[in-house]
């Protein structure tokens, strides 16, 4: 069986970080990535990231997929990278089985870190399964990565970040936004987001939510409804909006499976978008050696997803005893930045769900 | 309003104005960041210091009037193209703005365009004075236009070509009932929400009785784009907790894989 | 027209043509397109039809997760279009049941 000091699970911000930080500690890393190449979902992201420089703050997304890509280049004699390779299954034994390329494989790392992100949550509409609905992130990959407008008019269904940015995306595409809507009463996401894509004409609707699509193959229309305070549709509020595309962004869970598989302790914590690992300071899990990084630890921006990676697989080598002169300091320093990142009044819910799953103070 | 229409409050941003004085004397930057959010790439560029310093990352960015020359550093850096640069000292009719604007086609100097408030209606037109492609800084251009003084601080987007004006659609008097039992709740094995509440009201409420009785997440997604919906109507219906709901067992593998590739799997790689 | 030419911040090296068959009709995509790009580019929404109910079904997620837009590729059922690349002559199907056995 092959055996390896540390396997990643997936070549997103998360994981990328990750094989950095253990590969430069001394440790043998394998990174698994399911995709053909790496940088996960960094690889759509057009728009320049928030937070300061040791996140890469001002930078488009897609640049610092390559930045962190090119840093791994430079370690291939720690670092193997296998692209095309699909984590099927992690056993409670500590096998991880892979999906690599058409070979199935198993591997005996000595430590695991999962940072497998998180998936696109759906919403129950009338006709929700017509061609022409998409998950938000699909249509920001098949515009940013394929170079495909998803159609003519869209309806874009919530206004955290991920729907503003990729609202702001289709119009730098050249595709027409009818409107942003959300169920709750005010814009989840960053409000500099939604300013600039309402000084570009498009109305952004709260406490409204889409109650059917149109269409007999594929969406040619949707309706949507106020709600009132207590969530429910009020009648007479309905609206018929002309649109070929309906866009959902109304979260994303994480994506957990194999933690699940593993045996690890799992909470359901609203704030962190679902069930997420319960887990130390060190971001171990309850099992010993699963780690875990990114948005399956708590949906949150990719800065954090950055810094939790490379946290982690500080972390996963020091325990296996590789440690570099700078290692606590460099420990200490994510901590102190993803503290830094949290400590606002949008880091409240990130902190608050945070509490119910750590294991330690 | 800002927080349902993402359209700044004008006390917000008459606050965030340098004094009359100031603003008649030079070029200025005006920061419209009015949410405490985890970000400060303004402080690091702006080669003044006017953007000064924060004790936390979150902290609301603060200018420094006296030593800001308007340069525009700051317009081409920020991540959440919200700073403007403003300048209102040198005609008594006219003044300009600077407007980061990530768009194509890109307008060019001496375009006529159409200035739009921060809700995206019409004001006025103006003319475009200068483009910054600011190549260094991650290519957000800045483009510099020239409108009517009184107009400067309410304009801050443009458009170059005439658009046919989208009307809101008018009310459908056709009331549906909100979530009608024909809904589907999982893609993969087309079950409706309907057939999901009729085992529920039979008594099956956790997720694998559903899964072995009804095939829902039981196709290629695995549950990952219904099993939440599916919990919900559970939660719903029943008025359980949702985390108090069993959400089944999961298995490898997490992708359909051949029968091929399993048996002709590898010990040693 | 749904290829994007102008972006201003992307530029799309579009790569060799590559032609398929849909359904046995002749189609054209590029190299670095995935099935479901090339398919979406050309204007087809619908990937296949639901095996009950013979609902129309499109791609969801784009990445993989949602298994939505299973098709019959080069014979083979149940394929993740969104994540596999298109090859020149590609013969794409549209799956109407759960695939069969090859």
């Amino acid at each position: 069986m092959r055996e390896v000091d540390i396997a990643i699970v997936g070549g997103g911000p998360a994981g990328l970080m990750a094989a950095d930080a253990a590969a430069t500690n001394g440790a043998s890393v394998l990174l698994l990535e399911r995709d053909g190449h790496l940088g996960g979902q960094l690889v759509k992201q057009t728009h320049k990231f928030f937070g300061s420089e040791k996140q890469y703050a001002s930078v488009r997304g897609v640049k610092i997929a390559t930045i962190l890509e090119e840093k791994l280049q430079g370690m291939s004699d720690l670092v193997e990278i296998w692209t095309d390779a699909t984590a099927l299954g992690l056993y409670e034994d500590g096998v991880l089985t892979v999906e690599k390329g058409k070979e199935f494989v198993k591997i005996k790392p000595k430590r695991i870190i999962v940072a497998t992100g998180a998936s696109e949550k759906f919403l129950t509409f009338v006709n929700n399964d017509l061609p022409g609905i998409y998950g938000a992130g699909a249509v920001q990959t098949l515009m940013n990565v394929n170079g495909v407008r998803p159609g003519q008019r869209v309806l874009m269904v919530g206004a955290g970040n991920i729907g503003l940015i990729v609202s702001y995306q289709l119009l730098q595409a050249g595709v027409e936004v009818a409107a942003i809507i959300d169920a709750a009463p005010t814009i989840g996401g960053y409000l500099v987001h939604a300013s600039k894509i309402r000084r570009a004409g498009v109305p952004i609707i709260t406490s409204h939510t889409v109650t059917r699509a149109y269409g007999k193959e594929a969406v040619e229309g949707a309706t949507i409804v106020a709600l009132d305070e207590k969530w429910q549709p009020l009648p007479g509020t309905e609206q018929e909006l002309d649109v070929d595309v309906i866009c959902i962004s109304v979260g994303l869970s994480p994506l957990a499976e194999l933690l699940w598989q593993a045996g690890c302790e799992m909470r359901y914590v609203p704030q962190l978008g679902g069930h997420v690992p319960v887990r130390d300071h060190h971001l171990k899990t309850t099992v010993d050696e699963v780690y875990i990084a990114g948005d399956l630890t708590g949906i949150e921006e990719a800065s954090s997803a950055m810094v939790e990676g490379r946290l982690a697989g500080l972390a996963a080598a020091s325990s296996l005893g590789f440690k570099s002169d700078s290692l606590e300091a460099d420990i200490l320093d994510c901590k102190e930045q993803l503290k830094s990142l949290r400590s606002g009044p949008v880091g409240d819910h990130i902190n608050q769900g945070m509490a119910q799953v750590m294991l330690d103070k | 309003m800002y927080l349902k229409t993402g359209v700044a409050d004008k006390e917000l941003v008459s606050n965030a104005l340098p004094t009359e004085e100031r603003r008649a004397s030079g070029p200025y930057a005006i920061i419209e960041c009015f949410q405490e959010i985890p970000c400060n790439p303004c402080t690091e560029i702006c080669p003044f210091g006017s953007i000064l310093p924060m004790d936390d990352i979150n902290d609301l960015p603060r200018m420094d009037y006296d030593t800001c020359t308007g340069c525009g550093l700051c317009a081409a850096i920020c991540p959440g193209l919200a700073i403007f640069i403003i300048n209102e000292s040198y005609s008594d009719t006219v003044a300009s703005v600077g407007i980061p604007y990530e768009f194509v086609p890109l307008p060019q100097k001496g375009d006529v365009v159409k200035m739009m408030d921060r809700a995206g209606e019409f004001v006025t037109d103006g003319k475009v004075l200068r483009v910054v492609p600011n190549k260094k800084y991650e290519n957000t251009p800045v483009v510099t236009v020239e409108v009517p003084k009184d107009k400067v601080n309410e304009v801050r987007f443009l458009q170059l070509k005439q658009e046919a004006e989208v009307a809101m659609p008018t009310a459908d008097p056709n009331d549906e009932e909100n979530l009608p039992d024909t809904t589907i709740i999982c893609r993969c094995e087309n079950i409706t929400v309907g057939e999901v509440r009729k085992m529920i009201d039979q008594g099956y409420d956790d997720f694998d009785e559903l899964k072995r009785l009804i095939r829902t997440g039981m196709g290629p997604c695995q549950g990952r784009t219904c099993r939440h919906l599916i919990m919900q109507e559970i939660s719903r219906k029943t008025g359980k907790k949702f985390e108090d709901i069993e959400l089944g067992a999961f298995r490898p593998p997490t992708k359909p894989i051949q029968l091929e590739q399993l048996i002709g799997g590898k010990e040693d790689v | 027209m749904l290829r994007i030419e102008e972006h201003p911040i992307l530029t799309f090296e579009k790569g060799k043509l590559v032609t398929f068959t849909f359904d046995g009709k002749e189609l054209q995509g590029y190299e670095g397109d995935t099935i479901a790009s090339a398919l979406h580019a050309a204007g087809v929404k619908v990937m296949g039809h639901h095996h009950v109910s013979g609902r129309p079904r499109g791609f969801y997620c784009a990445i993989g997760n949602c298994g939505s837009c299973l098709m019959i590729v080069n014979g083979e059922p149940n394929i993740r279009v969104c994540v596999v690349p298109l090859e020149e002559g590609m013969v794409v199907e549209t799956q109407n049941n759960r695939g069969d056995l090859l």
